[in-house]
């Protein structure tokens, strides 16, 4: 469907940009927190008025744009782009009972903010587009580049996802049960047993077009749904792989989205059923946290996996039949009502 | 309150209220424009000063146009919060 | 098409009340914010227990925005008449829209997200997705469904997406348009960068003091030209062009690159030239700095200007609802071939002179241009046509 070149990220895992993701991560209180850089890039006065979210898009944005200013689009999938600006905002509201307030939390909490700002540091004034469809939202945004580089096939996108840890943000999903009651180290976090996972954060970007030299990967596609059935789901999955794995290819490595719930365990098993014993099984989870964009973090593994053909064995669940690996599927729920399939080849 | 110490005290409150750290109080000149040249602030900033001059010195400005004569560089803060603050 | 406007609560409604020049903006009555009676808003004249009690919606965390999503989603594919089978098909797609989702109860959402609460009924309805989540879950979609937010141009985009969808082989037809509510969020917002008039907002007017917030919903359904056959048409979507300002977060170059590269992508999209648009639905929020970027940019784009209007000044700035709105406005200007009055204007702008059609008028329009611009510099135009 179309080819990645340049990649960046800024993640809980590692230094921004090192091609190893082996590294330790920050946790505290069951949040991996994504390990900012100096954005050197990034002039103090525009600087200071960014939320994590923005700093990270922008900061891993920065890194590619610098190679190719010549962009035909950005565009963004994040759930909740500034939330903690919003909140702050929401704050404020309380706190001084509607009055005089400040108007920089309220400007900064708007989601398209994230692919605005990497547009006005470039001016950059071509396609520009933000999708926020919760734990799709980075699907989306792959779903409209498809389509681009199929109605203008010459260009070049910016294609990237994003999400912050916003401390209330975290307090409304905890509520809801969606993070662990219980302390878990990432190392564990595959041994646990309880409802709940740990929540991360990282921005993800992709300089993506149709051209084939010198690219990183292939993406080959994608399919989305809306199911809390892993019956449904594990049927989708192989009309997939049936309609979409080259003929006479295997599936070689399978990068799941398990994170440590419980309640998502039947999605998961429900796939590794269906992809069989050659694939190796990788999970990424315990490096970046659940967040609703964090397949833009997996795509990034994906494209780094194919590229030099090693796999950190942090990664693995089951480990590979095959030596060399063509073939990899990104399998990714998101609360168990979301659910994202990618397929991505190396390019030799 | 003495006229230096005013001018430090306004001076730290717009490094906190306009995020302008690691800028310190000393790197901000008292006669330098805060708008275009100078500090680089922009519309956004106007609207959070006023805010500022209402939350910590009680003065009310209704006008943006009587706003943009005050808000010209610290010094013309100073001199308006010596006049009119209620707090 | 389904709509619900602060000027009614049904496509025929809205058609009635745009022909007699009707102005739906008050003060609040059901928006809880300090400033419910002394600012107007343009609300949708319904308590969310009435829309409950008629939409039949007593899930529990339920929003006003998922409420007001799900009458004009309702209106538009018994409108389309699609049965259940059809709504929930794989090749259907549905791309909604919105800035504010469930922040819309910002009191509830400051309590949970500051742990004063055992945590509310509305945990997962705070987010702009779970307003389509809500749809999707309902109608039980199988097909593409989506979230976009690009601040007040959003559900132009969520138009532009769904149409793109369809031409792709994506979709065979895509229900497409968005929503809003009233927010304590977004009064203190808007109000907080002091661009919220204290009187009914008065597009393109030298007086203009800024805009009213509104809220509403409109959904349309969109389907290929050869998909149609015998069934009922009421425009075309012959072109659309996003494209960005990337001058500042709050407000529009004076020039207006933005808004005049994506008028006149649209325009190239549709291959049409400026000359045969016959009507343009302007953006026209009422602030100092939209209409004037605005009119800078109709002034570069067309030689001379067509007729225009904002119906912002009917309904005040829904938001992430107002491209979907306007362009069920946009596709009544064609089905009726008429152009329906701008409101509460007195006098031009003078740097450009240009004033908005004035009266209600029965003529030719075949091409209408559809305007949304939004923060972020995001910028989206949508050109509609008669069959």
């Amino acid at each position: 469907m179309f080819y990645i070149h340049d990649i960046a990220a800024i993640s809980p895992v590692h230094e921004l940009f090192a091609s190893s993701p082996e590294n330790t991560n920050i946790i505290s209180g069951n949040k991996l927190l994504a390990v900012e850089p100096v954005y050197a890039g990034i002039p103090p006065t525009v600087l200071r008025r960014m939320g994590k979210a923005v700093r990270m898009s922008v900061g891993a944005a920065l890194h590619i744009i610098q190679k190719h200013p010549q962009l035909d689009g950005v565009i963004i999938g994040t759930a909740n782009g500034g939330m903690e600006d919003s909140i702050k905002f929401m704050n404020q509201i309380v706190q001084y009972e509607e009055g005089l307030l400040t108007p920089g939390n309220f400007v900064q909490s708007t989601p398209n903010g994230l692919a605005s700002q990497i547009a006005f540091m470039v001016k950059n004034k071509n396609y520009n587009n933000t999708h926020v469809h919760r734990g799709l939202s980075f699907e989306n945004a792959l779903l409209d580049v498809v389509m681009l580089l199929s109605e203008q096939p010459s260009a070049s996108y910016l294609l990237g996802g994003a999400d912050e840890i916003s401390s209330y943000n975290y307090n409304i999903d905890w509520l809801a049960g969606w993070y662990k009651k219980e302390e878990v180290s990432a190392e564990r976090l595959f041994n646990s047993s309880t409802n709940g996972t740990i929540a991360g954060e990282g921005a993800a970007m992709f300089l993506v077009n149709n051209t084939r030299t010198s690219a990183t990967a292939k993406f080959t596609s994608l399919f989305t749904s809306h199911s809390t059935d892993e019956a449904e789901i594990q049927k989708k999955l192989e009309h997939f792989l049936e309609k979409h794995l080259p003929k006479g290819e295997q599936l070689d490595l399978v990068l799941s989205g398990e994170n440590g719930d419980r309640r998502l365990l039947p999605f998961y098993e429900a796939m590794e059923a269906t992809v069989g014993e050659n694939a190796g099984l990788l999970r990424f989870k315990h490096l970046c946290g659940e967040y609703p964009t964090a397949s833009s973090f997996a795509l990034w593994l994906s494209c780094n996996i194919l590229q030099t053909q090693t796999i950190p064995a942090v990664l693995e669940k089951r480990k590979a039949r095959s030596t060399t690996f063509r073939n990899l599927l990104v399998y990714n729920s998101f609360q168990g009502h979301q659910h994202s399939f990618m397929l991505i080849s190396a390019v030799e | 309150m003495e006229k230096t110490q005013l001018a430090q005290e306004v001076k730290k409150k717009m490094i906190e209220f306009l995020n302008l750290s690691p800028l310190t109080p000393e790197e901000i000149v008292d006669d330098a424009p805060l708008f275009g040249e100078g500090l680089g602030l922009d519309s956004i900033d106007s609207l959070e000063l006023i805010v500022m001059l209402k939350r910590e010195y009680g003065i009310d400005i209704h006008d943006p146009k009587e706003g943009r004569k005050i808000l010209v560089s610290v010094n013309t803060m100073v001199d308006y919060i010596e006049t009119h603050r209620t707090v | 098409m389904g709509i619900i406007s602060p000027i009614g609560a049904s496509v025929e409604q809205n058609l009635m009340a745009l022909r007699a020049g009707t102005c739906g903006i008050s003060k609040g009555n059901f928006i809880q914010s300090k400033y419910s009676e002394l600012l107007p808003f343009g609300e949708v004249k319904f308590s969310n227990e009435s829309l409950e009690e008629t939409l039949n919606a007593h899930e529990p965390g339920v929003t006003r925005t998922s409420l007001l999503t799900l009458h004009a989603f309702k209106d538009a594919v018994e409108d389309a008449g699609f049965s259940a089978g059809i709504i929930r098909s794989p090749d259907t797609a549905f791309i909604g829209a919105d800035t504010v989702g469930g922040m819309c109860l910002t009191d509830e959402m400051y309590k949970d997200a500051n742990l004063l609460s055992h945590g509310s009924a509305y945990l997962a309805s705070y987010d702009f997705a779970s307003v389509n989540m809500y749809i999707q879950s309902r109608f039980h979609l199988q097909g593409i469904v989506n979230t976009i937010n690009t601040a007040c141009s959003s559900s132009a985009n969520a138009i532009m997406y769904g149409a793109r969808l369809i031409q792709q082989g994506y979709a065979t037809r895509a229900i497409v348009g968005g929503s809003d509510s009233l927010s304590k969020f977004t009064v203190n917002g808007f109000n907080s960068l002091n661009i919220l008039s204290n009187e009914i907002c008065k597009p393109f007017d030298e007086q203009r003091k800024g805009l009213n917030l509104g809220e509403g919903a409109a959904f349309l359904v969109l389907e290929k030209e050869e998909d149609v056959g015998s069934k009922k048409v009421y425009a075309e979507l012959s072109g659309f062009c996003n494209k960005n300002d990337a001058y500042h977060p709050s407000s529009l170059s004076e020039v207006g690159e933005g808004p005049y590269l994506a008028m006149s992508g649209a325009l190239k999209a549709a291959s049409l030239s400026p000359s045969q648009i016959d009507f343009i639905n302007a953006h026209g929020t009422g602030t100092e700095n939209n209409d004037a970027v605005e009119s800078a940019a109709l002034l570069r784009v067309f030689e001379k200007v067509p007729a225009f209007a904002s119906t912002k000044s009917n309904i005040g700035h829904t938001l992430g609802a107002s491209g979907a709105i306007e362009a069920v406005y946009s596709v009544l200007n064609i089905v009726h071939q008429e152009m329906y009055p701008a409101l509460h204007f007195q006098s031009p702008i003078p740097a450009s002179s240009l004033i908005p059609n004035l009266s209600y008028e029965r003529r030719k329009v075949q091409h209408v241009l559809s305007n949304s611009f939004g923060f972020g510099g995001n910028c989206t135009s949508l050109v509609f046509s008669k069959t």
